[in-house]
Formats: structure tokens, sequence, C-alpha cells
């Protein structure tokens, strides 16, 4: 197996040389002059390709498509499936279009006599010890062995002898195995040592006993372990909560989006008769490739469980039963209507929406309230929300990729955004990026170099004292991410102040270009941009400050305000999908809908508009959020002016136009400006560590509602605690 | 397969065991399944630490690499864990993972893929008996129920004073000198089941007996004297044109 | 004034059975009697949750909503429709539902306003 990266970054850590070597595989290879290209023939096709590129990108060029199993685009080549063997005119025997460079004048013949002869035998040899149950396959429907094996391979099996047989593995409640189907193609491997940098799997043994796994009895401990079943080209790697469970054909596929964590991942939800059967990745270059988080791909079942599908209200004896919209709408209007100005206030969740967002404060601000928080908090002193840039990721995580350094602080990104720490790695592999962390120790999958965990070294890099400042210096495109954890502390605007410092020091002594951004922030939660571009005030302080009569809770279960922080005849609204925290203080219940069962407008910690569709239906009585506090708005008296989504879409625009401009970034600037105006922030730093509330694996399963009321993370965070034999699968599994 | 088997039957009176098409040398032997099971005296705790002359080597050995290479000396310091502990238990592979900076899962796959690392306990002495075709042919089934006769264990086993551990592995390139077989690291060649057996009384009596070919040979010569280079060597000129 | 027009429009272009609008009134009624004594049959054949009494006030009522017509073309015409539903009931060419399609006026429509939609729960 090739891992020239790997060697390539040892060398480099050990000579100590900075950007000195050419990486092997540039993540980005800029396009070179023409003068240098080749050109090959693919079936008598003239094409003008780079030196260095493949015979299977070459023919890809051209639009064919090279038969494989073992090679994939995001991986190393390992070569070892020899499904993509080729003819080259007057080359003595087959090619590996996967590993083999073209050379000048090539004429690849991708459908001779001689090409299909050796795909067929390959065929006939992968089959033979592959066995033949399809009809009990999960795979079955999307396997490449399938598909291949019907377009390449022969109509008849000359296998007469008995086939080998391997044992299964367990690793861990989301990854189901059997082995017995696997082709050996690696990729799985691969992606653990490169994409994941989770050297769990490897190949164990030799010839026809070799097999894939862990070895020991191993639970396969990754965040994004669930790709590897989708880069297995067989059956052997299948999910295990989906298993057994619907047919590829059977289910109706709807492009969403992810709103478990801020990268915003982009998914395909698979339902079949108005139930979630799973979660795919959906290909973005930009924001998660063609990767997602097991979090994203296996909390769908968190959707069934815990949710509120009634309007439910407080009787006289303090128990909340069921109840018909209009009569939980009546009681919420009159409430809304029997109070004065400044005793209503509204708490925006982490899941929520930006129509419900524009929806709820348009009726607050016709009810005279401006009292409109998010849970999670964002510092306002100095510039604080009032600039775009000083709350968004405004160098984008494809961004990441360009940079050479990278300071992280108070962030864990593995498990607070593991899209974004995939892209780390994948650039600290391939483009020598050097990574440094301030904040608590933690495994990241790639080496930093850790600079302390207090804040005073953070005071020390601002004001130019720290020995890492150099290095700093010295950096050509330098990015500093700061957690959103760790400016929910009492201490976070004087924390953001520091990070707009070093940002800014960075900015002027790297001497990057204009357009390059350098301060960052990762934030957690899927509604904060899209809250805080709306006007939201982040943090609920002014609330504890002023405590309101009625309280509106739009998905806010992070438990930030509770019964003690209110006065004793205060009335609650919560409206949500899940009764998780908020629900049980209410006084209201509206049943929501969750991020699968509406048409609405995200917006991930870049400032990327993007948008959820229906992929079901909302459960029993629940209605999309917006639509509730529209009705709620009518009920009032304070008929907010929309009743379609594309109304709604108008009026988002109205006050925040990069909302609906889906799919875009808006650029965001004023670096040097909020950083002035964040010198006049008047705090001074705490004495405690900067640790970020998410260390290990366990305390990455279940941070939301939705995944909270997943089994399937629960299981994972057992088998993470107690090993992977602790947690009881039915027998069929 | 069947072809094998005649053949077997034909030339060796002894050829009563049955082999299956696929079974390996990795099969019997200190090598067994390429997973992991904990057991009493191989698992993650059992205690493994090289010693300080041994952990000298190491150095050395990971010097005979460039920087940043450490990855390579995996094949050498797996070795000179095996023969400090006499086989390979998890412990020792997880130790050379963490002296090599190296996941466990590499060393795993190393160790896993060499049939010459005993994964599994092995006795003092592990014989390999070599049954690859010329020493097949040469009778070396005799050898290997010689030495099953002799020990009382089938291959694959070990006798219960831990002295012995019988293999039967492929060719170990020794043909000329066939039938053959590898103790530790000495090659006994031209056997006869009573040469065999008297290596192993030696071998039980403490003493190791020299290696090389019991039929009186110096080494792989022909077995029958010389049939050619008889004569000493002639000067230089020989056969040259006399003008030159 | 309508019906002048109508009238003078009678009168330009070939009638259909009937000359004035008696003779058109006179197959009105042959049809509304053969109605009258097919609702019986209809009421068994299709074994309609309905009394005759209730058929036959329907069958009422379908000919009043068009009594204010006086064009005996027009008449004429429905007439004619008249004949074939009657066939089609009689030769039992419909099913049970097509017949009862005539007590559903009692539908309630679909909201149209915010709030309706929002409570029946209905899409927009």
């Amino acid at each position: 197996m090739l891992r020239f990266p790997a060697v390539g970054r040892a060398l480099a850590g050990a000579a100590h040389s900075k950007g000195c070597l050419t990486s092997s595989s540039n993540v980005r290879t800029s396009v070179r002059a023409s003068s240098n290209m080749v050109e090959v023939f693919v079936d008598g096709k003239p094409v003008m390709v780079e030196p260095g590129t493949t015979v299977l990108q070459a023919c890809e060029k051209v639009g064919v498509q090279i038969p494989r199993f073992c090679y994939h685009e995001r991986l190393s080549v390992a070569g070892n499936c020899r499904m993509c063997l080729v003819e080259i005119e007057r080359a003595p025997k087959p090619v590996a279009a996967c590993a083999m460079p073209v050379m000048k004048g090539w004429n690849i013949l991708t459908n001779s006599e001689k090409t299909r002869k050796a795909r067929e035998g390959v065929m006939e040899f992968l089959l033979a010890n592959h066995p033949l149950d399809c009809p009990i396959c999960d795979q079955g429907g999307e396997c490449d062995l399938q598909d291949q094996s019907m377009m390449f391979g022969s109509d008849r099996s000359r296998f007469t002898e008995g086939k080998r047989a391997v044992e299964d593995k367990n690793m861990g409640p989301l990854i189901k195995t059997i082995m017995t189907r696997c082709i050996q193609c690696t990729r799985c491997v691969r992606f653990a040592s490169e994409i994941a940098g989770v050297e769990d799997l490897g190949t164990t043994g030799r010839g026809n006993s070799m097999q894939i796994g862990t070895y020991v009895e191993k639970m396969f401990m990754s965040e994004m372990s669930g790709n590897v079943i989708d880069v297995c080209p067989v059956g052997a790697l299948t999910s295990k909560p989906y298993a057994f469970t619907s047919r590829p054909w059977e289910t109706r596929k709807t492009e969403s989006i992810d709103v478990l964590d801020a990268v915003g991942s982009n998914i395909v939800v698979s339902t079949r008769g108005g139930e979630v059967m799973r979660i795919l990745p959906r290909l973005n270059e930009e924001v998660n490739e063609e990767w997602i988080s097991d979090k994203t791909r296996f909390a769908y079942d968190g959707l069934k469980r815990q949710r509120l599908t009634q309007p439910m209200v407080k009787d006289s004896s303090g128990q909340l039963v069921q109840t018909t919209w209009e009569d939980a709408l009546t009681r919420v209007a009159a409430m809304l209507q029997g109070v004065q100005k400044s005793e209503v206030a509204a708490i925006a969740g982490g899941m929520v929406d930006a129509e419900a967002l524009v929806a709820l404060k348009d009726l607050l601000n016709k009810l005279d309230s401006e009292a409109l928080c998010t849970e999670e908090v964002f510092p306002t002193a100095g510039a604080g929300t009032d600039l775009r840039s000083n709350y968004l990721m405004n160098s984008r995580i494809a961004g990441i990729e360009e940079c050479d350094l990278l300071l992280l602080i108070g962030t864990n990104p593995r498990y607070e955004a593991p899209l974004f720490n995939a892209r780390v790695r994948k650039s600290w592999l391939h483009n020598e990026l050097q990574v440094a962390l301030v904040g608590h120790e933690v495994d990241l999958s790639y080496t930093y170099n850790h600079l302390g965990d207090s804040t005073q070294v953070l005071q020390e890099i601002a004001a130019g004292k720290h020995q890492f400042c150099q290095v700093l210096a010295q950096s050509k495109r330098p990015v500093v991410v700061v957690g959103s954890s760790c400016l929910q502390r009492a201490d976070g605007a004087a924390i953001l102040s520091a990070v707009s410092t070093i940002a800014q020091n960075a900015r002027v002594s790297s001497g990057v270009e204009e357009g390059w951004k350098v301060l960052n922030v990762l934030h957690r939660v899927a509604s904060q941009v899209a809250a805080l571009d709306l006007g939201y005030k982040p943090g609920v302080e002014a609330i504890r400050k002023n405590p309101p009569k009625v309280l509106f809770l739009l998905g806010a279960d992070a438990g930030c305000i509770t019964r003690v922080d209110l006065p004793k005849d205060s009335f609650i609204i919560y409206q949500g999908h899940h009764g998780d925290v908020g629900a049980p203080m209410a006084d209201v219940i509206l049943p929501g809908a969750a991020y699968t069962e509406k048409n609405a407008t995200y917006v991930n910690t870049e400032g990327r508009a993007q948008q959820t569709r229906v992929a079901v239906t909302a459960p029993g009585m629940a209605r999309e959020d917006w639509k509730i506090l529209r009705a709620v708005s009518e009920l009032a008296g304070v008929a907010l002016p929309y009743d379609t989504l594309e109304e709604v879409r108008d009026r988002l625009a109205e006050v925040a136009p990069n909302l609906v401009r889906y799919d875009d970034v808006e650029e965001a600037n004023y670096f040097k400006q909020a950083n002035e105006l964040s010198k006049a922030v008047n705090q001074s730093l705490l004495a405690d560590p900067l640790v970020p509330p998410q260390l290990s694996v366990k305390d990455f399963y279940m941070t939301d509602p939705i995944s909270r009321a997943s089994q399937t993370m629960a299981k994972c965070v057992k088998a993470v605690t107690e090993g992977a034999a602790a947690v009881e699968e039915p027998d069929i599994c | 397969m069947f072809l094998s088997a005649a053949l077997r039957a034909a030339v060796s009176q002894a050829g009563r065991q049955v082999r299956s098409l696929h079974q390996s040398a990795a099969r019997a032997g200190g090598a067994g399944l390429f997973v992991h099971r904990d057991t009493t005296d191989n698992n993650p705790e059992t205690p493994f630490e090289f010693t300080p002359e041994n952990l000298k080597r190491v150095e050395a050995i990971i010097n005979n690499y460039p920087q940043g290479h450490k990855q390579a000396a995996t094949i050498p310091v797996l070795d000179l864990a095996q023969r400090q502990h006499g086989w390979l238990p998890i412990s020792a592979m997880n130790k050379v993972a963490e002296i090599l900076e190296i996941a466990p899962m590499r060393v795993y796959e190393v160790a896993t893929f060499y049939t010459m690392f005993n994964r599994q306990p092995v006795g003092k002495y592990h014989i390999q008996v070599c049954t690859t075709t010329p020493c097949m042919l040469c009778d070396s089934d005799s050898i290997m129920q010689a030495i099953q006769n002799k020990l009382g264990i089938k291959v694959g086993e070990t006798t219960p004073d831990k002295l012995f551990t019988l293999a039967e592995v492929e060719c170990l390139g020794a043909c000329v000198n066939a039938p053959m077989v590898q103790i530790n690291d000495n090659y006994y060649e031209d056997l006869k089941p009573s040469d065999i057996e008297q290596i192993l009384d030696e071998l039980k009596a403490g003493r190791v007996p020299p290696p090389g070919p019991r039929n009186g040979r110096f080494s792989c010569e022909p077995a029958g004297g010389l049939t050619s280079l008889t004569e000493p060597p002639p000067g230089p000129g020989v056969g040259v044109r006399a003008d030159l | 004034m309508a019906s002048s027009v109508a009238r003078g429009a009678a009168k330009a272009v070939k009638p259909i059975f009937s000359r004035d609008v008696d003779e058109a009134k006179r197959r009105v009624r042959e049809l509304y009697r053969a109605w009258y004594r097919e609702v019986p049959n209809t009421v068994a054949m299709f074994q309609l949750d309905i009394s005759v009494r209730q058929g036959r006030d329907k069958v009422r009522e379908m000919f009043n909503k068009n009594k204010h017509i006086t064009d005996p073309r027009v008449i004429d015409m429905l007439v004619i429709k008249g004949k074939m539903e009657l066939q089609e009931t009689i030769n039992i060419w419909k099913q049970k539902t097509h017949v009862m399609r005539y007590f559903h006026e009692t539908e309630t429509p679909r909201p149209t306003d915010f709030l309706s939609k929002f409570y029946i729960g209905h899409d927009p």
C-alpha cells in the first residue's frame, strides 16, 4: 500500500523543515502550463493530460469509465484488485489503469478483446471466494461487485471448489461485518488510516487466508467510521442500524442538509412510507466532500423517538395533557396579548431554521419586544455580532487546504465539527499544514504543537511575547480558529479580543493578500449563524437579568433557563420537536417539525445558506415551525404578513439577503475595524484552563435533542465506554 | 490435490496423513489464526520488556534506516523480540509498535504476514520439517513420522515439557540436501529417521548437535562425489590462442 | 332580453327535436316519469342506502335545478343527457358510487385561509 504522504510527513517532522518539501500529491493541483501536457489516446480519441496522470484518470477525462474496486479518488492508490486492467497498444501485457501513469502517445484500449478478457478473468477470481448471497445482502442493488459482474463478468462459472469463509468481526454498534463477502480491496483500511486517522483496521495474514480486520477485539473508534460503509464496494461492511430494513430501490431519496453540527453536511435522506430509513452523504466539495460524521449518519432513529406529536397544555394539577391546536394556540395568544411589551421574551435553540427565526422575531417585534436570544453565547462586547466577520468561519472549510499554519483555540474540532477536522487532517497530510493548539490537549488524529491550555498563553501570543509568534510571523497563510465553546465562558469577550488581536497581528506579519481571512469562529450548533444574521442577541443573560412573564422557547433544549430563573407565575411556551429539556418545564407545548420534515434554511459556520427539503411529513399534529408562529400571530391579533414559504423567504431576503442565496457564501470583512473595537473590551481573562466540553469520543455522540433520543447513539456511548461486546444486538445482526 | 496425493502414495509408504490443498505453513506451528484471542499466556498484559542489551540492539537497528523511517525496522525488531521471548505475544507486538512509534495494527499486519513470526507459544526447540516436493520425494514423510513417534506429538503441537514444537513447512531452500529439518536456526540435512532421533536425543540432553548434512557431505556438493571440476583449476591462459 | 336573443337564435337555427317549448316540456315530463318509475329499481339494484322517497326528491331537485331554461334546444340537449344517464343507470353501467355522487354536495370545501389550513394540517 502506498503511504507516501505519511512518509513525507514523518520526514518533514524529523528534519524540522517547513514547507521545503514538495508534497507528493497536492490536494489542489495547480493547472500547469499547457506545453507540459501529454497527449494520449483513449480508444483512438486524443486527449491532453498533465504528466503523471494515471491511465484511469485519462480515460475518465474522455468519459470512459474503467471498472474498479480498490481505486477511490480520495484515497491513496493500492492497485490490488486488478479490475481496472486495460490494454495499451503495443504493450506486452495489460496494465492496472489506476496505478499506471500515462506516457506520451499511448493508445489505451478500453474495450479490446484483451481488456475484456482480463476483466472477465479478474471477475472470475473475485467471485471464486465471494458468497452468492446477494438476495440476503444489504448491499444488494447498490453493490459495485454486482453491477460490475453484470457489466464485465462472464455469464457462467467454472468454479467447483469450496469457498473461503472468514469470521465476522465486531466493530461496534454501527458497522455490521460479513467478512466472507470481503474482496480485500483495502478501501476501508486506507480510509481509516488516511481520512479518519485511526489506524485500527488492517490486513492480517497472507494469501488466501488474508483478511481485513482489527486483529484484536476492538471497536473501530472513529467519529467518521460510518463512511467505510459507503466506501466498501461489496456487502462486507454494512450499516448495523439499517440492516435488513429496506432496499435501495424501495426508498425515496431527498437531498437535504444535516443540522446536528454547524458544518451543514450535505446529505441524502432515504425514506420509505413516511419513515426515514437511512441518511447518506451527498457530494459537496466545499463542505463535506463525500463524508459525513457518524452522528449525522446514524442519529436518525432519534427522529422517531421522544417526539412531540400533539399540542399539550398544563392542567390545574400541573400535568401536561394533550389538546387541540385551537386550544393551545388560543391560550398562547391570550398570554401574548395580556402582557406588556417588556414582559415577553424568546430563546432560540440550536436546531432552529432561519424561517422560524425570522417569524419569531417578527412576532415579538410586533408585540413590541426585542428580547430575542439564542442559547449559544457569543460575546457582544467590542464589535460583537455587529460585524459579520466576527462570528463566521471566514476562511471557509475548503480554505483550510490553502493555509500553511492553523492555530486552534479552545476547541476540539474532531468532535465539534468532524468534517472540518477531516479537512484539517487532509491538509496536514498532503499540504504540510502545521497545526498548533491552545486549549486542553486532545487527540485530533494528527500531530500538533500544543502551546498550553491556559488563557495566559493567549495573552502572550497576542502581546507577541510567546515564542510561537515567530512561527506565526513566518507563516505565509495563517488561519486562526476559535471554538465557540470557549466563548461561552464568562471571559468570552476577552478571549475573542485576544484572538482577534492574534489574527490581526498574524495578518500583518505574514503579509498575505487582502482577500485572505485569518480570524475564524467554529460554531457548534446549526442555527447560530442564521440567528446572529437575523439580529438575535446571543446568550440568555438579558433574560436572566430581566425575567419575562411570558417566555417562548423555540427548540431551546440546552437548559440555559430553568423555572428557577423566572418569576413564579411566568408562562413558558415550548415549541420544538423533541420532548427533551425544554418541553417538561413548559405550560404549553407546540409540536414542531424536525429537519427532515420541513423545507427550511440553515446557515453553517461559514455563513453558507443551504436548505433542507421535506423528506417525510411531521408526525401526528406537528407542524412546520414558521407556520405555528404565523398561526399564533394571527390569533394574537398581530398577523404576520406571510402565508407561504416563498413569502417567508421574501421576508428573509429583506432582513438578511444572504440567507436566501443558497449554496453561496457571503464574504464578510472589516477585520481591522473589528479588532480595533475589540481592543475596547474591558474584561480580564480568567485563570481557568480552556477545556472544550467534548474531549473524547464518548462526548461526541449525544449532544442535541435528536441524538439524545437516538438508541443507536446510546449504544455507541455504551460501546465506547464498556467495549463493543457490551452492546447486545439482535441475532440477525 | 489428487495428483499430489497419488504421487505421495506411490513414493512413500508413510503418506497417510491427509493434507488439504490450501493448508500452508501458516496453519501449523506457532502461527495460528489471523485474529487475536486473549488467552491466559497471550494477552495485552503478558509481561514483555526488551532487555537492556536488546534495547541497544533495537537502537542500532533503527539507526540502520534513514531518519523518519522507523517503520522500516518493524521486521528486525519483531525478530529480536521473538528471539528474546521465544515467540511473539500480543504485548510484544504492542511494545514494538510503541518503540517504533507506529500504530499497533501496522505491526500486527507484518507479524501475521510472515510465517516465521510465531504468534503462539512454541517449545524451546521449534522443529520445522520441510515436506515440499524434493524433500517429499526423498521421503520427508519418514522423518516426520520418526519425530512424531519419538516425541508423541502431531504437527502443530508442543510436547508437555515445552521443549519441542513440531511444524510442517514449505520449502526452506535446501532441496539439494533433502530431506531436511530446521530446528531453531540450524539446518539438519540429508536425514534418515535414525539421524533425527539422535538429534532429538541430543537436544533432550541439553546439547545442540552440529548442524549440516548427516551423510558425510561437507555441504551441498554432489552426493555421489564430484562429477566435474575434479582436477585442480588450470592456470591463466588455458584455452587461449597460442599467438596471443 | 337574454331570452329574446335566444328565441331569435332558435328561430334562425334548426331545432333538435322540439319545434317549440311545449313540445320540449312534454319530453321533459316523459323523462321525469321514466326516472320516477326507475328510482325504486335503482335503489334496489344498486343497494343504495337511501329511501325511494329520497331518490325521488333528488330527481325532482335535479329537474328543478334547470327549470329556468326556456330555450327548447337547450332543453332538448338536457333531456338527451338525462336519457343517457337513465340508460346507464337502468343497465347498471354505472356503479354505486356514481349514483351516489348526486348526493355529495354536502362535502366541506377545502379551506383557503391560513389558519384553517393550519388547523386541518393541509399543506397549501
